[in-house]
């Protein structure tokens, strides 16, 4: 989580390089339904769909600090609610569902802060690890709700209410990138703000901060309700997109992958999760191809070179070797 | 009024069992500030290892036991030397550093023996049942809670009689001191989380006797463990063996009573003690 | 009319008495400095002035207004300023992210979520002016962490003085520096506007005796001597604790 920042007044070229990435990387995602089949569009949704999620979690742990292990408790809300809403009480208009599957997850964050704030570290961990586990349990057990062990599926694509609009894999892929574009942007926004320097101070020196006047405990709430709302978010696309969901996306192993995109990618830096989540995805469909047994053997091979090896993050490190190039 | 008593015994026999991991895993929380996710998963390779002896080659049970549990010592030196040794006091390296651990042991477990489940076995001194208040009590559980009686009273001697046990207590409460005072904690600490993970492997091998093999012992057991070392507290064997009944007991009679909500109670009472008593019952500060 | 007032103050660790009984008050424009040997209390006293630990009894006063109980971020938006005794700031950030911060940490705007920070130029603005003066505004973009240990000290009372203090409250702001970096210090210091009240702990006497318009004497928690740096100088009982120290110092 090193790195130290440039803020300067707007100097074009700087502004230029700085952006560059983005804008080549966005444009070469838009393109990507001519030259890549359906399939295969659909996994580099998921990429996108598992970004927002992992860039959610960044806001909590490399800009604040906050090690949650939790964090799957709010995609899994935004998921279930689109599930819930779609299949159990037949709403089915998007402009309905996803606002309230984005609302129950900053809801469902905001209690969860509540509980979880009020101690820190290794016990803050721990305690995220059980809210999150307690949201399975229920998952599993409350079958007329929530489709118990199996889940909900055959979650419809969203209607937005258009007469003649019939949805394609392509329109989706648009669809989920747009939002993928949206969130990028207010969360770019988000942590170069005023607010976003705070977070990052209160993950270096708490003791500092307070005595400058900030209130530690507040911030960190707000931030960990803003994480959670982003983590719905990738749970709402992620119903849509899979069209089935189930308590394992609720759970620890679903926090630990994501977690995990975030420090192979870079923590702290926004496009580090993408890189990460990218990186998670990608391998785990070749595992998926080649060794599909072998899968949770190769991930946690994934697991232990990111934390030996790849401390500072992939991403990161890339970024450093281009920024040191002539 | 004997439905209960059985399932007092039950309980006690269960706790014993989670004893014997969560034991080694609260010490080496305490002495090295290490969360070792992995504990679960050295109960686990016990376990399948003590099969092999056991029943693949059917040699004796006791060996068996033995045999598992230095399997997952030696496995747990191999880890600890070349991992977790690099991460003293970094927290979400070892949670993610262990948990991938984990996943590479659980499916090189399954890889190894398949992942199909195999049935309690044990040795056939322990085969019968006694009679408890009219009903037919197995004998394996009462084995269980003798072993873990014998143990527990042997592990308490060690932390607070022998002079090895005094400096474990020591690095526990103030780590710099005690190096600073000539004692060569790293090896302690070693010697620790050698014997922390052969108590697991070994209770792998006595739990099969009840709970049988099966590679989701791994998580199952690690999470139980957790829950009794955060509502027991880090660090203290007596915390441990508290913490341990109290879940044992009340797992017990939740899976009686109410076998719906097991996992839920079990969830929320460590919300609950993390928020009102993140020490634990009988912890030390970490 | 005065800036701090301490009726009382004691504290108590665990059985241990670390300050007792302790009261004085600090005017406007006045520059109190606290003295006394290690582990006399001076830090606790200025961790109880700042709110990161609570009294076991009496009671503090900044301009009149009981903060006893008022947590620590409360008293920074009072203009109550804190520079720490080993320096304590934001080392994986750069110096301007530091000073920026300490600046906007009672200002509205750190609430602010959606605007670019740049766009904030008062803040960019305040922050020049501080790091000219510390003459760290050449190294505003270098990470603190690469800094030496002269410069993090003189960050770490800048970033004190940030937020326009009333009330400055600076522990050992000299410790390990230079002979010049000693002087800038210290006319810093004295260069406070004239109705900013200072406590200053330290154990440098030159910087004591050179800036103190009071000084107080801590012993065990204790004040054993009030007075200005002639009456101290020539206090009995303040010399006799001193040379005690010395004889201590020899012998080790």
């Amino acid at each position: 989580m090193r790195r130290a920042n440039i803020k300067s007044s707007a100097r074009y070229k700087k502004k230029l390089a700085h952006f560059a990435p983005c804008i080549v990387g966005i444009g070469i995602l838009a393109i990507v339904p001519y030259f890549l089949p359906s399939y295969l569009q659909s996994l580099v949704g998921k990429v996108i769909i598992f970004a927002i999620f992992a860039m959610s979690l960044d806001v909590i742990f490399g800009y604040t600090g906050l090690i949650s292990l939790g964090h799957a408790a709010y995609f899994g809300v935004g998921s279930y609610t689109v599930g819930i809403l779609t299949l159990r009480y037949s709403v089915e208009s998007f402009w309905i569902v996803t606002p309230v599957a984005i609302l129950m997850a900053a809801l469902v964050a905001a209690v969860f802060g509540i509980i979880a704030l009020r101690v820190s570290g290794i016990y803050f961990l721990m305690i995220t690890f059980a809210l999150g586990q307690l949201l399975v349990s229920i998952a599993v057990k409350w079958y007329s709700l929530t489709g118990g062990y199996y889940g909900l599926s055959g979650i419809p694509r969203p209607d937005f209410g258009l007469t003649g609009f019939r949805w394609s894999n392509t329109y989706f892929y648009y669809f989920v990138l747009l939002a993928f574009v949206i969130c990028f942007f207010i969360l770019y926004r988000f942590v170069h703000s005023p607010f976003g320097l705070t977070l990052e101070g209160i993950r270096e020196n708490e003791s500092r901060m307070q005595v400058m006047g900030y209130n530690i405990w507040l911030h960190k709430y707000i931030a960990f309700i803003v994480s959670g709302a982003f983590a719905g978010v990738a749970g709402m696309l992620f119903a849509y997109h899979n069209r089935l969901i189930n308590p394992a996306h609720l759970d620890v192993t679903t926090s630990t992958l994501v977690m995990l995109m975030v420090i192979l990618g870079g923590a702290g830096t926004l496009y580090g999760p993408i890189v990460g989540a990218a990186l998670v995805i990608l391998i785990e469909y070749f595992a998926g191809i080649y060794v599909p047994k072998r899968w949770p053997l190769i991930l946690g091979g994934v697991f232990v070179v990111a934390v030996m090896y790849a401390r500072l993050g992939i991403a990161v490190q890339l970024s450093r070797l281009w920024k040191r190039m002539p | 009024m004997d439905v209960f008593v059985l399932n007092l015994l039950n309980g006690i026999s269960w706790g014993s069992i989670l004893f014997l991991v969560a034991s080694g895993l609260s010490l080496i929380l305490g002495v090295m500030g290490i969360l070792n996710l992995t504990h679960g998963a050295m109960y686990m390779v016990g376990a399948f290892v003590g099969w092999s002896i056991a029943v693949q080659y059917g040699l004796s049970f006791w060996l068996a036991a033995l045999i598992g549990g230095l399997s997952a010592g030696l496995i747990s030196l191999v880890i600890e030397r070349g991992f977790l040794r690099h991460l003293y006091k970094q927290l979400n390296e070892q949670v993610l550093l262990t948990f991938g651990l984990v996943h590479i042991l659980i499916n090189s477990t399954i890889w190894i023996w398949g992942a199909r489940s195999r049935a309690p076995f044990t040795t056939p001194f322990l085969s019968g049942s006694v009679s408890i208040m009219g009903w037919s009590y197995p004998m394996t559980r009462i084995a269980i809670i003798v072993i873990g009686g014998l143990l527990a009273t042997g592990l308490w001697w060690l932390t607070n009689k022998t002079r090895v046990g005094a400096m474990v207590r020591a690095g526990m409460d103030d780590r710099e001191m005690t190096m600073g005072l000539g004692i060569n904690l790293p090896l302690v600490s070693v010697g620790v989380f050698f014997l922390g993970a052969f108590l697991a492997g070994f209770a792998g091998v006595i739990g099969a006797q009840v709970l049988g093999v099966y590679p989701g012992l791994a998580m199952d057991i690690l999470l139980l463990a957790l829950v009794v070392v955060i509502i027991g507290g880090v660090g203290s064997v007596g915390g441990a063996l508290l913490g341990s009944m109290v879940i044992g007991i009340v797992d017990s009679f939740g899976k009686a009573l109410f076998p719906n909500f097991a996992m839920f109670t079990i969830y929320l009472a460590m919300v609950v003690s993390l928020s009102v008593r993140p020490r634990g019952l009988l912890g030390r500060k970490i | 009319m005065e800036v701090l007032r301490v009726e009382g103050l004691s504290k108590n660790f665990g059985g241990v008495q670390v300050l007792e009984d302790v009261s004085f008050g600090v005017r406007l424009g006045e520059k109190l400095a606290i003295i006394g040997p290690n582990g006399a209390g001076k830090t606790t006293l200025l961790n109880l002035l700042n709110g990161q630990l609570s009294p076991t009894a009496g009671r503090i006063y900044l301009f009149g207004e009981d903060i006893t109980a008022m947590p620590t971020h409360r008293r920074a938006h009072l203009r109550q300023g804190r520079s720490f005794q080993l320096s304590s700031l934001c080392s994986n950030l750069t110096v301007l992210d530091n000073m920026l911060l300490a600046i906007q940490g009672i200002h509205g705007c750190r609430f602010q979520m959606f605007r670019s920070i740049t766009s904030f130029k008062h803040l960019y603005r305040k922050a020049q002016e501080l790091l000219r003066a510390m003459d760290l505004w050449e190294k505003r973009n270098e990470a603190v962490e690469t800094l030496g240990f002269g410069e993090q000290r003189k960050l770490e009372v800048a970033l004190s003085l940030a937020l326009q203090p009333r009330l400055l409250l600076l522990d050992e702001p000299s410790a390990g520096l230079a002979a010049d970096e000693r002087t800038d210090m210290v006319n810093i210091i004295r260069g406070q506007a004239g109705d900013v009240g200072v406590v200053i702990v330290d154990h440098d006497m030159d910087l004591v005796f050179d800036i103190a318009d009071r000084i107080i004497v801590l012993y065990h928690g204790q004040i054993i001597a009030e007075g200005d740096s002639k009456e101290i100088r020539g206090n009995s009982r303040v010399k006799e604790i001193y040379m005690g120290m010395e004889e201590e110092h020899r012998k080790c």
